[in-house]
């Protein structure tokens, strides 16, 4: 069993928790960030990749969008390096109350979020596959967002100034000395081997399971009602600029594009569990059909894949009137003042837009129990690797490889990832898991969907990592299978011609269902 | 010439049937939208690696899997088809232009080789040149890869393999580097090609003998010469003075290349022809009999007026068959139905990659005589043959019987589309029959 000492313990690494060790770390703390798997595994990398305006809430919800436009504005100087600043555009289709639009426009100048009429001509000019038949649109800072890249950037961040981030450490335990909440056991969930922290103060933003997390401190009473939504990538960049139906929110409603694909989102559908996510046969048409508003044709090109997200929301059964809660997108529980319990807050709910201004809430009021008064400065510091201030840009890969051609070999050619920096990825995180390679570098993440990289991921897996064959196949399959699950439900036209190619070669080909004891792994 | 037979489609199945049919003499035109799906297969003729569990007879259990599933396009076919089939591709490929490279094997037993994974997978009849790393027999073997190559995995194959055999077969595995002179990274075919220069395999077997052992069989990723592989192997074996043999990689895949080639160049030889980029739309006919196959070319459309037709445009992963939006699935090029279909509610997939999948064994619904079937199980056309990927029932794949239906199929067609005509031309002169224009 291993020891920790920390001031501060961070459980759950989405955006959020990330985002509080950040900060924490800026201010000094020494602090270890923990997650049960992988970072970004959970809701964080299951959005659609949209950095908000604040457009889509500006009447439902003006609160919200005069956050979403603040934290756009302070995201997009500190991490410059995630975000692809595409713009974004609300267009009012045929099917949508153009009555809508005028409340949109309001909307926008008393929330601050700035916005711009522009003629339908002009749309169509930009980008030539939206919905001829719009009849009003506007132009709104939307932006893309790669949580992935985010995340890694955050971790690089806490580890640079002195914090840990230890993944696949479950916690099994919260300890309590009396009314305070002293640390955690952690599980390692591959090796099972434990980890005692012992921690000063403990931040629980690990969302859509938070309720789970709290009970362990003994606060009951956090109900997080898991609301699932489910989004489709398209195989191509089916427009340059986000591009969203100028109406109250609805599913369908957002296509974004984001690194190869776009993404078209999404349902709000309350889930029992947020470990079970199925996507419904009848979701996928509709959102399908929803696209079709935005995009004529959609329902026709190459669908990637699907998969489902969840939307922590908080429902506080202490509140009957909760007008409060109702106008904040995000929740920060105080379990000192509100249960009794000291050294622990909750920070959950909100979106990934304002994952720093939640962070900045939950380690101020952190700093509040300690009588610290340091302010926070996570505005103005930026991220690793965003230093140079520019945007991402789509061409960025291409332009690097174009650049120095060299020697380095292509092993996923979709995502045109060389060798080279598959196997450094390898080496510096020891990872035996190829899932986890696909959120550092976007593996079997194009549209051969892990045809042909699988195979040679496996190979130099194998070689570098210096696994046995058993571990080395047992990461083969489970990335099939983990790529399949996303896969499936989808499969039609070209992407199901795609799947059967990689059928093709890894049961006609390789014969990987025939690996001695895949089915026992 | 007027081809009195159009075959759509330029694998395994629709090639089998035009070598077959040119080579009896009659007019035939192969209409290929792209490459075909040879260049994509491993090379081998697998003919049932599994039935349930692994096939060692492909023959009795091909009759024992045509009674038990009648639906299963082996169960049009029968064992007998399969193997005069099987008996005629390897005497096609003996004389053909890559001769003597040739296929060795039987349709009642199956090889073990090992897959570029390090399986062993079950194949009938296979190239000379991958022989010798049958696992029922080799005791001692080296995987040899080339450095940087990135679709060859020697260390991993040869771990897998020590597995898979128990230890039984001792394998172990290294590196040399590349022929000097590649221009660019060492992949399948440039390696392919570059052994097909003067000197390079000799230069390359020197190589390869320091690092063989006495008693080892040398396995190499299949990149031995696209022009001459019996030549650059036997080079390699006399030089080496060990048995030598190649894996097949991932596509595209050279031996696949080869078989293609031969394939062609035994149909061209006989008088037939192969137009690519011909994408078949549609049909012209009457009543029950197709009368010209209509292709969509630039600008337009052409007809190619025909007495038969053998459709080989293979299932989803070339193309063949597509599944829409709605979930319906069609076939592409004539429009035929499509049988076993689950509904637009049903599920079409399960949700574990490895488990069986309700799509899987869709496809066109056939009868004996190759001819494809309706929704309500009748003949849609008299002179339309499905052949290939296309037919309804099978999961080749897993099954390991893809190339097997694929060549049983398309050279049964040939003989039902001989027969026929020789019926007509017998029964003409008694007036029986009216011989079609």
């Amino acid at each position: 069993m291993t020891q920790l000492q920390a001031d501060l313990l961070v459980i759950g690494g989405g955006a959020t928790g990330a985002g509080v060790a950040w900060d924490a770390c800026l201010r000094g703390y020494r602090t270890i960030l923990v997650d049960r798997s992988d970072l970004a595994d959970g809701t964080s990398g299951r959005f659609h990749g949209l950095l908000h305006s604040g457009g889509r809430y500006v009447v439902k919800d003006p609160r919200a969008a005069t956050e979403c436009i603040q934290e756009n504005m302070i995201l997009r100087r500190v991490a410059a390096a995630t975000i692809e600043d595409t713009g974004g555009l609300f267009v009012s289709t045929p099917a949508d109350d153009l009555s809508y639009s005028d409340e949109f426009l309001q909307g926008c100048l008393d929330t601050g979020v700035p916005v711009e009429e522009i003629s339908t001509a002009e749309v169509l000019r930009r980008e030539p596959t939206v919905n001829p038949a719009i009849r009003r649109a506007f132009a709104v800072p939307d932006a893309s967002i790669d949580a992935w890249k985010l995340l890694h950037a955050l971790a690089r961040g806490i580890t640079d100034h002195g914090g840990r981030v230890l993944t696949y450490r479950e916690v099994t335990a919260l300890h309590r000395d009396g009314d305070a909440v002293t640390g955690a056991t952690l599980r390692d969930t591959r090796t099972g081997e434990e980890t005692e922290v012992d921690a000063g103060f403990t931040i629980n933003a690990s969302g859509a399971w938070a309720g789970r997390i709290s009970a362990m401190a003994g606060v009951g009473d956090v109900t997080i009602v898991p609301g699932r939504g489910i989004m489709i990538a398209m195989n191509h960049r089916l427009v340059n600029t986000v591009v969203n139906r100028c109406t109250m929110p609805a599913d369908g409603d957002i296509l974004v594009p984001i690194r190869t694909v776009s993404v078209i989102g999404t349902t709000d559908e309350p889930a029992d569990d947020p470990d079970e996510l199925t996507v419904a046969q009848d979701e996928v048409d509709q959102m399908l059909h929803a696209g079709d508003q935005l995009v004529p044709g959609l329902r026709n090109s190459r669908a990637l894949r699907v998969w489902a997200g969840v939307r922590p929301l908080f429902r506080d059964a202490r509140s009957q009137s909760s007008d409060r809660d109702i106008t904040r997108a995000h929740t920060l529980l105080d379990h000192r003042d509100r249960d009794g319990v000291e050294r622990f807050i909750t920070i959950t709910g909100g979106k990934l837009t304002t994952f720093r201004l939640m962070a900045q809430e939950a380690v101020d009021a952190m700093c509040r129990h300690l009588g610290d008064s340091q302010p926070c400065l996570t505005r103005e510091q930026v991220l690793p690797g965003s230093e140079s201030g520019e945007y991402y840009t789509v061409r960025a890969r291409l332009r690097a490889r174009e650049a120095d051609p060299g020697n380095d070999p292509l092993v996923c050619e979709c995502e045109m990832i060389p060798r080279g920096r598959l196997e450094r990825e390898m080496r510096e995180h020891a990872t035996v898991n190829l899932d986890d390679i696909r959120r550092a570098l976007r593996l079997g993440m194009g549209p051969c969907q892990g045809g042909f990289c699988t195979y040679r991921a496996t190979g130099i897996l194998h070689e570098v990592d210096h696994l046995d064959a058993a571990t080395a196949d047992e990461a083969l399959v489970a990335f099939l299978e983990e790529r399949w699950k996303g896969s499936w439900p989808i499969l039609y036209g070209d992407q199901l011609r795609q799947a059967r190619l990689d059928d093709w070669i890894y049961q006609g080909l390789l014969d990987v269902e025939h690996l001695p004891d895949w089915s026992a792994t | 010439m007027k081809p009195e037979v159009v075959v759509v489609g330029s694998g395994m199945s629709g090639l089998a049937a035009g070598v077959a049919l040119a080579e009896a003499g009659v007019g035939v035109l192969v209409l290929a939208k792209g490459a075909g799906s040879l260049q994509l297969a491993p090379g081998t003729i697998d003919l049932l690696g599994y039935a349930g569990e692994r096939v060692t007879d492909p023959l009795s259990a091909i009759a024992k899997l045509a009674d038990r599933d009648p639906r299963h396009p082996y169960a049009l076919l029968g064992a007998e088809a399969v193997a005069d089939a099987a008996r005629w591709l390897s005497s096609r490929v003996a004389e053909g232009p890559l001769a003597p490279y040739r296929y060795v094997g039987s349709p009642e037993q199956n090889m073990l080789l090992p897959t570029a994974l390090g399986v062993l997978r079950p194949s009938a009849l296979v190239p000379e040149t991958m022989a010798a790393a049958d696992l029922r027999h080799a005791d001692r073997i080296v995987v040899v890869g080339f450095r940087g190559m990135k679709d060859f995995y020697p260390s991993l194959i040869a771990e897998n393999l020590m597995r898979a055999t128990g230890g039984a077969v001792s394998v172990r595995a290294t590196q040399i580097d590349p022929p000097s002179g590649l221009d660019g990274e060492p992949g399948t075919f440039r390696l392919a090609r570059s052994l097909d220069r003067p000197g390079e395999a000799a230069a390359l077997a020197a190589r390869l003998a320091a690092v063989v052992q006495d008693d080892e069989v040398l396995a190499l990723p299949a990149v031995l010469s696209i022009g001459d592989p019996h030549g650059v192997w036997e080079t390699l074996q006399r030089v080496i003075g060990r048995p030598v043999c190649e894996i097949p990689t991932l596509p595209p895949s050279v031996p696949g290349l080869r078989l293609f080639d031969t394939l062609r160049a035994l149909l061209r030889r006989a008088g037939g022809r192969l137009v690519t980029g011909s994408h078949v739309v549609g049909t012209k006919g009457s009543g029950d009999r197709v009368e010209a196959v209509r292709v969509h070319v630039s600008g337009g459309e052409r007809s190619y007026p025909t007495r038969w037709v053998v459709l080989a445009t293979g299932g989803v992963a070339s193309g063949g068959l597509t599944l829409d939006p709605d979930w319906r699935m069609w076939e592409t090029a004539l429009g035929l139905d499509v049988a076993g279909v689950p509904a637009p509610e049903e599920l079409r997939f399960s949700s574990r990659y490895l488990d069986p999948h309700p799509l899987s064994r869709a496809g066109i619904a056939a009868d004996r005589d190759l001819r494809p079937l309706d929704a309500d199980g009748a003949r849609r056309w008299e002179n339309v043959l499905v052949v290939g990927a296309a037919l309804a029932g099978a999961e080749p794949w897993r099954e390991k019987s893809g190339e097997g239906i694929a060549l049983a199929s398309g050279h049964r067609a040939a003989q039902l589309i001989l027969n026929a005509e020789r019926r007509v031309q017998e029964t003409v002169p008694e007036g029986v029959a009216e011989p079609i224009a």
